[in-house]
């Protein structure tokens, strides 16, 4: 999810192009993310000592991070960081773009730099997330607070994203914020789920991307945001819920929802307590509301 | 209109959703199709139109699925009534097949679980 993230970020700033980029996240998929490049992410290692400690081992029959080791550039703590990291797969797409040769290292730090800039990277918002990763959902909705609903909307979440690759077909980027103020969008699908659980759920898009999620998601050929692709959205948004009432009831919860409402020009009023779950999708981005 | 035809009702809120079944149900046979968007006029078209089958969503405005079927049970007990919904909860289940639905779907149905359905009754 992040190399995807990453991947929109370097697109849109022209760093790649729509063909270097599928072909590294294609290559990505058969790799195994490099120490060299994990060293510069986390500003232990310079470009320059990484290309020094690749060159050796072309001589020596040595692994790269005994090699780091021994030339005093990391300590045994960094390379288990580090070797962590690499466990959790990130920075893939950074490995793919320099094996394919769109990259040097120096750019790559370059890029990396100024996206975690641009993003604030470090900061408690900004939150991608893998798509199985239900744990790590919840613990960002722990981070903003949430103590009583956390793991029900990690359930949610988790299961909308498995919602978009099934039913929209696309792989999103998921990023979950606490709503500071109110919202409006130039449509709003929404739906209230009660029970021992209540929830306000909505989909908010600007018409572009409404358009584009109910053609998807209709598989129909949707131009407008007429009566059929409002129909479209609403009942996506119904679909996913449904199902999320179904595992819910599973587990013995049971919960009711009302019929689905769309609006154009809709704002929605903060209560207080709400979470925007942006979806990044190839095509744009719509917003998920919870409260 | 063709009275040999068989009717079947599609009640649904979501014009998506009786957009496809009209065009499922279309290559499945000659039916006469009536829609309805709403719990109440689900009931009203039901007992207007007196069908053969109906496809009975649960959650509506005006009147949920399972209120309309109960009412749909007092005019026509054998009906044939499939309950065609996202909210297939323990709960739903329950009540729709105590007030007298023949099956429930989950949403998202597929062509071949509306074409079973139909080649069983007509």
């Amino acid at each position: 999810m992040f190399s995807q993230y990453f991947g929109h970020y370097l697109l849109n700033k022209g760093l790649v192009t729509p063909e270097q980029l599928t072909d590294a996240l294609e290559y990505q998929r058969s790799m195994h993310l490099k120490l060299g490049v994990i060293a510069i992410n986390a500003g232990y290692m310079t470009p320059a000592q990484v290309e020094q400690i690749h060159n050796m081992q072309k001589r020596v029959d040595k692994r790269f991070g005994e090699l780091a080791i021994e030339h005093g550039y990391i300590t045994e703590g960094m390379l288990n960081d580090m070797l962590t990291t690499q466990k959790q797969g990130h920075l893939m797409l950074g490995q793919a773009l320099i094996d394919r040769n769109y990259f040097t290292m120096e750019q790559l730090q370059s890029a990396l730099d100024d996206y975690k800039r641009e993003n604030g990277i470090s900061k408690r918002q900004f939150n991608v997330v893998r798509k199985d990763d239900a744990k790590e959902i919840e613990q960002i909705f722990q981070s903003y607070g949430e103590t009583l609903l956390a793991a029900t909307y990690s359930d949610y979440v988790t299961l909308l994203i498995k919602n978009i690759i099934r039913f929209v077909d696309d792989n999103p980027t998921v990023e979950i914020n606490q709503l500071k103020t109110d919202i409006t969008a130039e449509w709003y699908a929404c739906q209230e789920i009660q029970g021992k659980i209540s929830m306000h759920t909505g989909i908010a898009s600007d018409t572009r991307q409404f358009v584009i999620l109910a053609a998807k998601f209709a598989q129909e050929e949707i131009t407008e945001p007429d009566e059929l692709a409002q129909a479209s959205v609403g009942e996506f948004l119904n679909l996913h819920n449904g199902i999320f009432l179904v595992n819910m009831s599973n587990n013995g919860v049971e919960l009711e929802m009302q019929p689905q409402m769309v609006s154009g020009n809709y704002t929605f009023s903060n209560p207080g307590k709400a979470y925007v779950v942006s979806c990044h999708m190839t095509w744009g981005k719509f917003d998920i509301i919870l409260a | 209109m063709g009275n040999n035809r068989p009717t079947i009702l599609v009640c649904d809120d979501s014009l998506l959703v009786r957009k496809k079944m009209k065009d499922c149900l279309s290559e499945l046979g000659d039916f006469n199709i009536v829609e309805a968007a709403n719990g109440q006029s689900s009931v009203e078209l039901f007992k207007q139109n007196d069908p053969d089958l109906v496809f009975l969503d649960i959650v509506m405005p005006d009147k949920n699925g399972i209120e309309a079927l109960q009412e749909m049970m007092e005019v026509k007990k054998d009906v044939k009534v499939i309950m065609l919904s996202s909210s297939g909860t323990k709960t739903h289940l329950k009540a729709a097949m105590e007030a007298g639905a023949s099956d429930f779907i989950q949403k998202p149905w597929e062509k071949s679980q509306i074409e079973h359905i139909v080649k069983n009754i007509f």
